[in-house]
């Protein structure tokens, strides 16, 4: 019993350590492609983007140039001010474009932009590279799914005016959830594409 | 109008009195300090209770997250004022007027409803200016020593504020604690004006007015609401992003009424309406009550009027008894009154008459 335990544990083990080195291969080989280069680049970019529009710590105001920091600025950018929310430490304003400046937010914004961008830069290249096999056009959409569910995690309950759902406790819940979950869907579609990509 | 045995209404509408309505304190007037129920210092509270429509563990029951973390909505602890408009202020711009012992501010609309609280001082006596976005309720309280801060619960999607004394909670429009250590005690209020920077500072030229330079980094052109100046968004749409206590289809969610209560009921005027004719009339249980319009700064007062006299337009402001008086100066006991949303009023407020 317990050696069959350990040869299924064995087994488990390898199957994950291959689907890493698959997926690892992938994206290697994705970014060495200009095609796979340009998609990570241009959707991390819009993504990220988006992520801080979606914030609403990018858009469109008052017109102008200026730059102005908060005092303690270190302290005030590990406050929380919501789920994976943190406190802006700066304002830039760069003609008519402003810009909160919140590290964490940043940081976290540039992760999911990453992991976007893999994505859809593995699957771009896995639908038009010769060694393409299974991989459908709509791979690259289910690739960018978990990047829309984390869109609506960062608009918070306003999103829902948006919608016209009233909140609820259980949506506020699923709110301070959505974010994790999205961490987690983007890395598995990341090794379910890299798991039907034949490595050329 | 007297609220309850030992309290009464000031000049000016505020709710005035030491005490405290359960009886557990022994206020004096001034900022209760520490007690034996909490080591912090407590905000002062009214003689007498305001009127509630339902009893305090069902208001408790009804509190919902707001989404956000305690103080993640930051209130302004230390605020700063201008003798100029900010930039982003138009002059037909929501803004909260306050006068008290001769000093005039306005706290614009646009930079509160990323705030909410500002715990400020004026004519050095310490003060909580607060707005709630979702109700459209601007409201004073005093709060002696203690500051105010934003808990992140709602009820009845109205902003609940705690203490940082005791940690009570506090829903706004209700000003009375429905958690902690001063659950049933209400807050003394002072009168908040809504009204536009444009009528504020005509009124009161002398006034000062909040700066953006609140101590925070944030976008104060973007609401994430919607907007006043022109209203739309969440202000003006019929649906509400909380279901209320109670649905009361007498009037559109967001119509704005001019809503007074007092320890025994409470009453709504249509502002509308109001500002069309001037006067309404209402009643509060047997008690009459009269409304009169301020078309200067596009606002109403509202009195008791136990005698039923008879209050008329004139040129310049309202007759009674053969005299004129301005509308905020009539001789009748004030009540103190506010701008809400009717969704909000009525949810709170469900056996509240509604005037239009």
């Amino acid at each position: 019993m317990s050696t069959d335990s350990s040869t299924g544990e064995a087994g488990l083990a390898a199957r994950i350590e291959g689907l890493l080195g698959n997926t690892a291969v992938a994206v290697r080989g994705a970014l060495t492609r200009p095609d796979g280069r340009m998609t990570l680049g241009l959707t991390g970019l819009a993504y990220f983007l988006s992520y801080l529009v979606g914030l609403r710590h990018l858009g469109l105001g008052r017109s102008g140039f200026s730059l102005s920091v908060v005092s303690d600025p270190l302290t005030r950018a590990l406050r929380q001010v919501g789920p994976f929310q943190w406190e802006p430490i700066a304002l830039v304003v760069v003609g008519p474009v402003e810009l909160l400046v919140a590290p964490l937010n940043m940081l976290l914004g540039a992760i999911l932009a990453t992991l976007v961008g893999l994505n859809l830069a593995v699957s771009v290249v896995a639908w038009r590279g010769p060694s393409a096999c299974r991989l459908g056009p709509g791979a690259g959409t289910v690739a960018g799914l978990p990047g829309l569910l984390s869109g609506f995690a960062c608009c918070g309950p306003t999103i829902l005016l948006v919608v016209g759902v009233q909140a609820s406790a259980g949506i506020l819940s699923l709110f301070q959830w959505l974010l994790p979950i999205t961490l987690v869907a983007l890395l598995g579609t990341l090794l379910w594409i890299g798991s039907r990509v034949e490595a050329a | 109008m007297t609220l309850g045995g030992a309290g009464c209404v000031g000049d000016d509408g505020s709710t005035t009195g030491g005490g405290s309505a359960s009886g557990t304190g022994t206020g004096t007037g001034t900022a209760s300090t520490a007690t034996d129920r909490n080591e912090g210092p407590e905000p002062p509270t009214a003689d007498s209770r305001l009127y509630l429509d339902y009893d305090i563990g069902t208001l408790e029951e009804n509190v919902v997250s707001g989404g956000v973390p305690k103080d993640g909505i930051p209130a302004i602890d230390d605020p700063t004022f201008a003798d100029r408009a900010p930039d982003l202020l138009a002059p037909d711009d929501p803004v909260f007027g306050v006068t008290r012992d001769g000093e005039a501010k306005a706290y614009p609309q646009y930079i509160l409803v990323h705030h909410e609280i500002v715990n400020d001082t004026i004519a050095a006596d310490p003060v909580a200016v607060t707005y709630c976005p979702l109700t459209g309720t601007a409201q004073g309280f005093e709060r002696g020593a203690v500051e105010f801060g934003v808990s992140g619960r709602l009820v009845n999607s109205n902003l609940t504020m705690y203490d940082r004394g005791t940690d009570s909670w506090w829903p706004q429009m209700l000003a009375t604690a429905i958690k902690g250590p001063l659950t049933g005690e209400s807050l003394r209020e002072f009168r908040v004006t809504w009204t536009t920077w444009k009528r504020w500072s005509s009124a009161y030229p002398e006034t000062t007015v909040l700066t953006e330079d609140t101590g925070f980094s944030r976008r104060y052109g973007v609401d994430p609401y919607g907007q006043y100046n022109e209203k739309r968004g969440y202000y003006s749409s019929t649906r509400t992003l909380f279901e209320p206590l109670q649905g009361d289809s007498r009037a559109h969610p967001k119509a704005i009424v001019i809503g007074t209560r007092t320890e025994t009921g409470a009453l709504a005027f249509d502002k509308e309406t109001l500002l069309r004719q001037r006067v309404l009339t209402g009643h509060i249980d047997d008690t009459p009550y009269v409304a009169v319009a301020d078309t200067d700064l596009a606002t109403g007062y509202v009195y008791a009027n136990p005698e039923s006299a008879t209050v008329e337009v004139s040129d310049d402001g309202y007759t009674l008894d053969g005299t004129t008086h301005d509308a905020d100066s009539l001789p009748l006991d004030r009540s103190l009154a506010f701008d809400a949303m009717w969704f909000a009023w009525a949810g709170f407020y469900p056996r509240s008459s509604y005037v239009d």
